[in-house]
């Protein structure tokens, strides 16, 4: 080999450190800069809005499918964004690529918490957990009370309300988690262990948790663990950005949102028709699945039980700043920020009145 | 390490071009040391070392600056501080590990795993591969399925080991041996097939038979390029453990990572992608030494 050829090589070899360095640079550059923030623009000139959602039954799905919100706003491109859990939704806020999202109380809890401290605030609650999560175990295992799960195994997708719930109903119970085993996994797999036998109980929701059901002992839902002072909700969170900049798309999506939970409450039927069609299932089991879930009308909303009015946030700060001190007594977050941490973190300029009844 | 390398003559170049080093390593507050130092750098194995931690000091630099440029953000960007704290309290049980155990026994845990699927896989894939190279009918039956497989991501067809296998260890092994298969069975069946016509005729005419032709003359002729595809056939099912992990993957590094990433823990996440590409790297050092240990004769027909 020339020392020619070897010269050749060498220096491919500092361009190729050159160029890899360089892309390595750039890459990070683009990671501070190139995530669009809210309202940015559209090829068309018209104004992005990004929204979160997830597929579980509720009046977000309803003013999905009858765009309520791309009726409300002209001006704007709305873009839907499918997410299967508030993990990734949380991720998604910090790499600023959301505006808005449907999302669980327990992700939102550790969302505002550090080391997160997500700059983004609860506007509305989608629904209160009710019979539309809850544990079940299986008919084979033998167990039929919380305190039989002793040693057995159970299933829940991890960092979810339902997880949540799960610690809290063990807690109840004076089982600690190192009592049972944990497993982590995702709904349709907790379907797929169910019928194989490879777990005894999962702490699971909708629609994953009715066919479960057919084969199951249902050993406590998040209705009654709510009542235990451990209740989970699903909430919509802004982010902080978007409230400054655009207050009042935020009064536009809360309004849309307050007319989609009135199609559930009022016209159960055109509600199952829009939620079956986003879940793809019939309307049957839609309408099924969204009476299992409790839906606030406006005056709960703005009632001090829940999110509060105008000066006043209600009781969803409360249970926020609890689930966040069980979270870190569980050992997800470090520590819980103060309770004036989640007061400031629910939005409640204009209500009850910009809810528009 | 350098008196296994085959490459002695590439070793030797490089001594020779002394310059770009030289220029790289310069120390402008230093001017009088910088003789002493060239002739230290004239050793090769010293150079590469010098360039290696080099060029992982520069990758650390960038970071530590990406890290401290405006307010921290330990989600978005943890610094290498952070990490390395990470790091050593993930090293002892004081603070209870990750979920109960040391990154380190996640990553063993997880070399376990690969280990028994790659060996699975491994035999499995000479075996075929070696019939393969000596049925015909069988080569030309097998090898579209292998292609097939081969460039499917494992993700792909994970959820279906899952629904046959469930949730423990058995869908994780066969995934990894499923991974593993293919690479070193293509490989094979090619050297197998390749093995030097005029071998394979001067056994032959010497009386042999047809398996003791396999036996002495295909295979070790194949042998080097057969190490090669075992050395894919490792990368492949080492770059698949995190996959293999996506379902109940805890404990196990890949799972680690994953469930770190669920609670936006970066640090962790970056302590379990530090763990698995050192460990990939030591590994691939290590199966190129023990080729080059084993077929002493490769690059000589």
């Amino acid at each position: 080999m020339s020392p020619i050829i070897s010269r050749s090589r060498h220096t491919r070899r500092a361009a190729l450190l050159a160029a890899t360095l360089a892309v390595g640079v750039g890459l990070s550059a683009c990671a501070s800069t190139g995530a669009t923030t809210s309202g940015g623009t559209a090829a068309d000139g018209s104004k992005v809005l990004r929204i979160a959602y997830q597929k579980f039954p509720s009046g977000d799905l309803v003013v999905k499918n009858q765009k309520l919100l791309e009726k409300a706003l002209p001006g704007w491109t709305i873009e839907w964004k499918a997410f299967d859990s508030g993990a990734s939704i949380n991720t998604a806020f910090i790499a600023k690529a959301v505006d808005i999202g449907a999302i669980g109380s327990s992700p939102v809890a550790r969302g505002l918490s550090a080391p997160l401290n997500i700059p983004y605030s609860v506007v509305y609650v989608l629904d209160v957990a009710g019979e539309n999560e809850a544990l079940v175990a299986r008919k084979d295992s033998g167990v039929t009370t919380l305190e039989g799960l002793k040693g057995k195994r159970i299933a829940t997708p991890f960092a979810s309300t339902s997880h949540y719930s799960l610690l809290a109903a063990l807690d109840h119970v004076g089982l600690k988690e190192s009592d049972v085993t944990l497993v982590d996994l995702q709904p349709q797999d907790i379907l797929a262990a169910w019928q194989r036998g490879d777990i005894d109980a999962t702490y699971v929701w909708l629609p994953v948790l009715d066919k479960l059901r057919e084969s199951g002992t249902q050993l406590v839902s998040s209705a009654e663990v709510a009542e235990w002072g451990k209740p989970t909700l699903d909430l919509g969170v802004v982010s902080n950005d978007l409230i400054a900049k655009h207050p009042e798309v935020v009064e536009a999506w809360r309004k849309a949102e307050a007319a989609g939970t009135a199609t559930i409450l009022n016209d159960p039927t055109a509600a199952a028709a829009a939620v079956a069609a986003e879940l793809e299932t019939t309307p049957e089991d839609a309408a099924s699945q969204l009476k299992q879930g409790v839906f606030l009308t406006p005056e709960e909303l703005t009632s001090a039980t829940w999110l509060g009015s105008d000066g006043a946030p209600g009781g969803v700060a409360a249970s926020l700043h609890d689930a966040a001190g069980f979270l870190a007594q569980q050992k997800k977050v470090p520590t819980a920020p103060a309770a004036d941490v989640f007061t400031k973190a629910v939005y409640t300029k204009g209500l009850p009145g910009a809810l528009g009844q | 390490m350098s008196t296994t390398s085959p490459a002695r003559p590439v070793a030797a170049a490089e001594a020779a071009v002394t310059g770009l080093g030289d220029r790289q390593h310069d120390d402008p507050a230093a001017p009088g040391g910088g003789r002493g130092r060239r002739g230290l750098l004239r050793s090769p194995l010293l150079r590469r070392v010098t360039i290696r931690v080099a060029s992982a000091g520069v990758v650390v630099l960038v970071w530590w600056a990406v890290s401290a440029w405006g307010t921290p953000d330990p989600t978005l960007r943890p610094s290498p501080a952070l990490v390395w704290r990470t790091l050593v309290d993930l090293s002892t049980l004081q603070d209870g590990g990750y979920n109960g155990l040391t990154w380190w026994q996640h990553l063993q845990i997880s070399l376990g795993r690969v280990a028994l699927g790659t060996a699975i896989g491994v035999a499995a894939g000479l075996v075929l591969g070696l019939a393969m190279g000596v049925i015909t009918p069988l080569r030309i039956g097998l090898e579209p399925l292998l292609t097939f497989v081969r460039n499917l991501p494992p993700l792909a067809y994970f959820s279906l080991v899952v629904i046959w296998f469930g949730i423990d260890e058995t869908p994780k092994i066969i995934l990894l041996a499923i991974a593993a298969l293919p690479p070193v069975a293509v490989v094979t069946a090619g050297a197998v097939l390749g093995a030097p016509v005029a071998l394979v005729e001067a056994g032959r005419s010497i009386g042999l038979g047809r398996l003791a032709v396999v036996r002495r003359v295909v295979i070790p002729s194949a042998l080097p390029e057969v190490l090669t595809g075992i050395r894919l056939s490792v990368a492949i099912a080492y770059s698949s453990v995190v996959a293999a992990e996506t379902i109940n993957g805890l404990p196990g590094i890949g799972g680690m990572v994953r469930d770190a990433q669920a609670y936006n823990n970066t640090a962790v996440v970056i302590v379990g992608i530090l763990a698995i590409g050192t460990s990939g790297l030591v590994i691939d050092s290590l199966i190129t030494t023990v080729a080059a240990r084993v077929t002493p004769w490769r690059g000589h027909t």
